[in-house]
């Protein structure tokens, strides 16, 4: 037999689609869908997956370490409200200062947005679809921990109201981790929007998270200087709170205002969680200003995302 | 290349009537443009700023005209841009594309937000870059890329959602002239063979007009004419000779004067354009060539200069009022 050495192009010619299509929603849906991958680093290299599961472990740790605690007999050593606030305040700093940017700063900085403009998609939908994908990115690192220190709890307790009563202590703090997904997503994408190049986002989100943090915790600490000492407006740490506290100087009201971190935790003490590990004590009334800052630096963020993105789709 | 196939179906895929787009700065981009775009290939002439991306973008329905208004097969821009948006697919001019992963996942996901469900799409995006002439480099993430077959990625991207129109911007951009006569012969045969209808938007006329069947040109926002590409070309054909001398070209101009030929000088350097009038043509160049031992480097046939055509007429047009005038495509 004779061998034929040229290659033969078997043409099939081009084949129109005639399945289904899906709708505007199911797109987004996908969008979200895949970039909440990408916040992980799924679908891309090894290299992409070792900031967010370091963070992730890192973050359970105290969890781990509490379930050994625990089993020994022990109360457990961490409250779901605050968990370990350092390490939850710099653990979530370089997740969405690193991941953040993962989402949107790429698509920017390679100039695909027009592609997505040119399909069903609105404007407003990718930024959308974004935030989705990025608040549940955020809402699995907080809440991983939270359900491995409650697991990790109950597994040492005896009967139905030992676990009800536990049951009970962790809904504050699911919620109170669904108010930092919520903030520290929008943040975090709003500022990340303005760059494409990966170091200028990761570090502005860094240094605005950073920074408003360090003044607010510095304003709080001078301004509760003024009135007899940190300690007698803040607990000196872990430990019940004195039941005698006076009431909260508008010094240390409004220094909580200056950074994310500390309105929410206002936030938490004005809905009635102790003190205790955290930064801001019981604003009371003064609390309502905590919720309407919150509420319009989030409002603010989502705006300005939706902005930008009405401008890049023209761009 | 041979004029519009039989297949084409003569049907207004694009409709604008006084389309009108002024920028909030006061910029003009588009300025009464009433034109109709048939099926097939359609190049899009026009300068730089000329309004060819403005028109794009109002076509796609991401930017609202001030003026005006236009039909994408069959649908109101202005109210209907999802609909136009699923049935076309759109390369634009820039890069586009994301370095860091494989063409065979990056069309697949450009699928997936054309609204084709996950395994469909997995299945048109291998297709897509089959056809742009992709095979087994697709799998290689896309920033190892050489230009042109990133221009063919941006090209699949467009077709992954299976178009029925498809809108290119200046798509042999940063190519070599290998990877442009390639990325024509691409236009030419989705065009033609896959029945998908082309707008190709360039400012390179004599580049285009080899793989167009209509030309629609426009200038300051206004239509300078629309028309099919024979009307422009008549049944003209030239010999382009290209001889790398000064004194040889006129030469030889001379010289094909004297064998019964009308040489022109052609638009560039070294070149002439002699009307082509069967065999003898070729053989009258041959003779004078060697006679007057030029060095000659390129001898290609092609249509008269539709540039030149372009040209003469744009002056008319220009100073009349072109403004609400309707040309149709045929």
């Amino acid at each position: 037999m004779s061998v034929n050495t040229e290659s033969v192009i078997h043409d099939l010619g081009y084949k129109r689609y005639d399945g289904p299509r899906l709708g505007r929603a199911e797109i987004v849906r996908s969008l979200a869908w895949s970039s909440f991958r990408a916040a992980f680093g799924f679908g891309r290299s090894f290299k992409a997956k070792i900031v967010p599961f370091l963070i992730l472990i890192v973050l359970c740790l105290p969890a781990i370490i509490n379930a050994d605690v625990v089993s020994g007999g022990a109360h457990r050593i961490l409250d779901y409200d605050t968990y370990r606030p350092d390490l939850r305040i710099f653990g979530m700093l370089i997740f969405v200062a690193v991941q953040a940017p993962e989402l949107v700063s790429r698509d920017l900085r390679s100039r695909v947005l027009p592609l997505y403009f040119s399909r069903p998609l609105r404007p407003a939908d990718y930024p959308a679809a974004k935030f989705i994908a990025f608040f549940s990115a955020c809402l699995v690192m907080m809440w991983v921990p939270l359900i491995a220190l409650y697991l990790g709890t109950v597994a040492s307790l005896h009967g139905g109201s030992q676990i009800w009563h536990e049951t009970q202590a962790l809904f504050p703090g699911l919620l109170i981790g669904l108010m930092w997904a919520i903030v520290l997503a929008a943040i975090g994408l709003f500022l990340a929007s303005f760059s494409g190049r990966r170091a200028f986002a990761t570090g502005s989100i860094a240094i605005f998270l950073f920074l408003t943090w360090v003044l607010a915790s510095i304003v709080i600490q001078a301004e509760a200087v003024k009135v007899g000492g940190i300690h007698a407006v803040q607990g000196p740490g872990p430990g019940p709170i004195q039941a005698t506290a006076p009431p909260t100087p508008t010094g240390v009201k409004i220094g909580g205002l200056f950074s994310p971190y500390t309105l929410m935790d206002g936030i938490r003490t004005w809905f009635g969680a102790p003190l205790k590990n955290g930064q801001v004590p019981d604003p009371h009334s003064f609390g309502i200003v905590y919720a309407i800052v919150t509420i319009a630096l989030v409002a603010g963020c989502l705006y300005g995302l939706v902005v930008r993105y009405r401008k890049a789709a023209l761009s | 290349m041979e004029p519009s196939p039989p297949g084409v179906i003569e049907t207004a895929v694009i409709d604008t009537v006084g389309l009108t787009k002024v920028y909030p700065g006061g910029v003009t981009a588009l300025q009464g443009l009433t034109v109709t775009f048939a099926a097939g290939v359609t190049g899009l002439i026009g300068a730089n700023g000329a309004g060819k991306s403005t028109l794009i973008k109002t076509l796609l329905g991401l930017l609202a005209p001030t003026g005006g208004t236009a039909t994408v097969l069959g649908h109101d821009c202005v109210s209907e841009g999802e609909k136009i948006r699923q049935l076309v697919g759109y390369m634009p001019e820039h890069d586009c594309l994301p370095a860091d992963v494989s063409a065979t996942e990056f069309v697949t996901h450009m699928g997936r937000m054309s609204g084709i469900p996950a395994t469909a799409a997995k299945e048109r995006a291998a297709e897509a870059l089959r056809h742009v002439g992709l095979h087994e480099e697709r799998y290689r993430q896309i920033g190892t890329y050489s230009t042109g077959m990133k221009q063919r990625v941006k090209l699949a991207q467009a077709l992954a959602g299976d178009p029925r129109l498809l809108l290119l911007d200046e798509p042999t951009n940063g190519l070599d002239p290998a990877g442009r006569t390639a990325m024509l012969e691409l236009i030419e045969r989705i065009g033609h063979e896959f029945g998908i209808s082309i707008v190709v938007a360039s400012h390179l006329l004599s580049e285009i007009e080899r793989v167009c069947d209509q030309l629609v040109a426009i200038e300051g926002g206004k239509l300078l004419r629309a028309d099919s590409i024979s009307s422009f070309t008549g049944a003209s054909q030239v010999l382009l000779v290209e001889v790398e001398s000064d004194d040889g070209l006129e030469a030889l101009i001379a010289d094909l004067g004297r064998r019964g030929l009308a040489p022109v000088k052609g638009k560039d350097r070294f070149q002439a354009l002699v009307p082509l009038a069967g065999d003898d043509t070729f053989d009258a160049v041959r003779d004078s060539v060697a006679g007057l031992r030029l060095p000659l480097s390129r001898l290609e046939q092609r249509r008269h200069q539709v540039e030149e055509l372009f040209h003469d007429d744009t002056v008319g047009a220009l100073s009349g009022d072109v403004a609400g005038e309707t040309a149709n495509v045929r």
